[in-house]
């Protein structure tokens, strides 16, 4: 695809210019940089999948709170670096597993399971360590400085964006929009739409198992409630859904105005936040189904 | 054996509930595909109008259960006036009026949830109400819970009835089959869709009022049974409503029994872990033919 090199060369620009807030903002906006990066890479990642296939995952969590997990478990024994790698690959290993498993129901059944499923790791994670190591949270007493969590979180993101980009433009990306358009057709034509469903799958939950990693040491307590909340996988699909989740860049523009939504309101209002929160999810929805990407789309088609 | 009886009891009248609320969120996806998220925020709605009219008015809750299902029946056909109507008739498949409907029920749910919270806070309410034990065969059971199973089943027997026997009951079945075929023969989606959406709040009111009469009620009493609704839907079949009470009985008793055997904090591990396996297994749902 011609468009590829450009957009990867954007891409690293964007990077390299998010690289350097740290030296320009304040904690504050930081924390709020972080934020929108995190949740451009849930986006992005879950539109990488779900996008152009059409399911609808609400595992994006137990991926998540893996990740978390990871890093609760290994930082003594590993440098942080590293957790967010293993993390990464154990969401992957796990999306794999029940990708196996599970991918081959469709709509509301599929969203039923992986939301099932995440609550189950949940359940199962807090008994486990109720039972062997007699805790309900652990605490993380040794964080690397916040513009390391800032920088790593912004690689992931990158990396995200980056495969984004690459899976969009590769055989695998066709084949996962043949399977949204018709998967019989697409079986039909030749592809084995089972392998290519679960090593889709198991890639796009390969970043929210990193950033779940990565960002465990922002908090200070883990516990499974918090790292596996399920709001974190609503709050990506309704990011990615609101954005345009068949669009690479409606996702990332979506989640900055989440993120900053949720930050101004939500600490003054928070009933009131949630309830505009709510009403503006039913109206975009009603009014703008194809997402926000789509007032971009339909103009650009205007000007042709 | 007093003991088992308890125990069979207890999980049969939460069954009983699950059924009440499975129901009507199984009736909305059969019929319409609405995954309607926001189901048991108006099962929380139903507990609070309950509450309120009881603690203000002094009004009896039984006699406020009717009341409630009403209210929340024309509730229920306003809000899909205004939301589900317009991603019925806009979707082009049937996958995006679930993507979209489970997208707008996310939003009620905020809507609802915070709205209340606003008004009454976050704070547990309750009242008292026939809180006398009674004794049957050698066992013991509080005399509102007995209350609560009675209705949750003649509710649910009730619509079950209503689906089998009467004309709208015909409409709805011919329509689950085949919409098409149905309004071919005259059925009217315009009137039918906005009644059985009703119908399903009411039924969510109607357990909520129930619930409150038991245990405590907030803001957030919904949301675990809007999952536990999810799960009891799976479990009988997404569009059968026997299969949903047969389903919440199950449900409610393998939660009792797995806990007595086991122990408490396992519930939601084997109440998720039943789903997850009867979705490997039997996608249709247990009782699917």
């Amino acid at each position: 695809m011609r468009g590829v090199p450009l957009a990867l060369a954007l891409t690293a620009a964007g990077g390299l210019v998010l690289a350097t807030l740290p030296w320009l903002l304040s904690d504050f906006l930081l924390a709020l940089a972080l934020s929108c990066l995190m949740f451009a890479a849930l986006a992005v990642s879950w539109s990488m999948f779900c996008g152009p296939t059409n399911y609808l995952s609400l595992a994006t969590s137990a991926f998540f709170g893996l990740g978390a997990y990871v890093t609760a478990w290994g930082l003594e024994s590993m440098p942080y670096g590293l957790t967010v790698l293993v993390g990464g690959l154990v969401g992957a290993a796990f999306a794999a597993l029940i990708g196996l498993a599970v991918l081959h129901l469709r709509g509301a059944y599929f969203a039923v399971i992986t939301f099932g499923l995440t609550e189950l790791t949940l359940h199962s994670v807090t008994y486990i360590e109720k039972t062997y190591s007699n805790t309900a949270g652990r605490i993380i007493s040794e964080a690397p400085e916040n513009t390391v969590i800032y920088w790593t979180v912004l690689a992931v993101t990158l990396l995200a964006v980056a495969t984004a980009i690459l899976v969009r433009a590769s055989r695998l990306g066709f084949a996962l929009s043949g399977i949204g358009g018709d998967e019989e057709r697409a079986q039909t034509l030749g592809v084995n739409t089972r392998r290519v469903k679960v090593i889709a799958f198991s890639l796009s939950a390969f970043f929210p198992g990193a950033l779940g990693a990565a960002m465990a040491v922002r908090w200070t307590y883990i516990e499974p409630l918090s790292v596996f909340n399920p709001f974190i996988g609503f709050q990506t699909v309704l990011i990615a859904m609101v954005g345009g989740a068949h669009t690479l860049l409606g996702p990332i523009v979506s989640s900055v105005f989440f993120s900053l939504l949720t930050e101004f309101l939500r600490l003054r209002f928070p009933y009131a936040f949630l309830i505009v929160l709510g009403l503006l999810l039913v109206v975009l929805v009603l009014y703008l189904p194809g997402g926000l990407a789509s007032l971009f789309v339909r103009r650009g088609r205007q000007h042709a | 054996m007093g003991f088992w009886l308890e125990l069979a009891a207890s999980g049969l009248i939460t069954g009983g509930i699950y059924a009440v609320v499975a129901i009507g969120l199984n009736l909305q996806y059969g019929l319409m595909r609405i995954m309607n998220i926001s189901h048991g925020e108006f099962l929380m709605l139903g507990a609070y109008l309950t509450w309120l009219a009881h603690t203000t008015l002094k009004i009896n809750p039984i006699v406020l259960l009717p009341v409630v299902a009403i209210a929340l029946f024309l509730l229920g056909v306003v809000v899909y006036r205004l939301c589900f109507r317009r991603i019925a008739r806009a979707a082009p498949t049937v996958e995006v009026i679930e993507a979209r409907s489970l997208l707008v029920g996310f939003g009620l749910m905020f809507l609802v949830q915070n709205t209340v919270n606003l008004i009454w806070g976050a704070d547990l309410r309750g009242y008292s109400f026939m809180a006398e034990p009674v004794d049957i065969g050698g066992a013991r059971f509080m005399a509102n819970r007995l209350l609560v199973f009675g209705f949750a089943v003649a509710a649910s027997l009730g619509l079950l009835a209503l689906l089998r026997w009467t004309m709208i009951g015909k409409a709805v079945r011919a329509m689950m089959q085949s919409p098409t075929g149905a309004q071919l023969v005259g059925v009217d989606t315009g009137t039918l869709h906005p009644v059985v959406f009703g119908a399903g709040l009411a039924l969510a009111g109607v357990a909520g009022g129930l619930l409150s009469m038991v245990y405590e009620i907030s803001p957030s009493m919904g949301e675990p049974y809007t999952v536990t609704a999810l799960i009891v839907i799976t479990l009988g079949g997404l569009g059968s409503a026997i299969g949903s009470l047969l389903g919440g009985f199950l449900l409610g008793l393998v939660e009792a029994f797995g806990m007595h055997f086991t122990n408490p904090s396992l519930k939601m591990v084997l109440s998720y872990g039943v789903l997850v396996a009867v979705l490997v297994a039997r996608p249709k749902g247990l009782f699917a033919r």
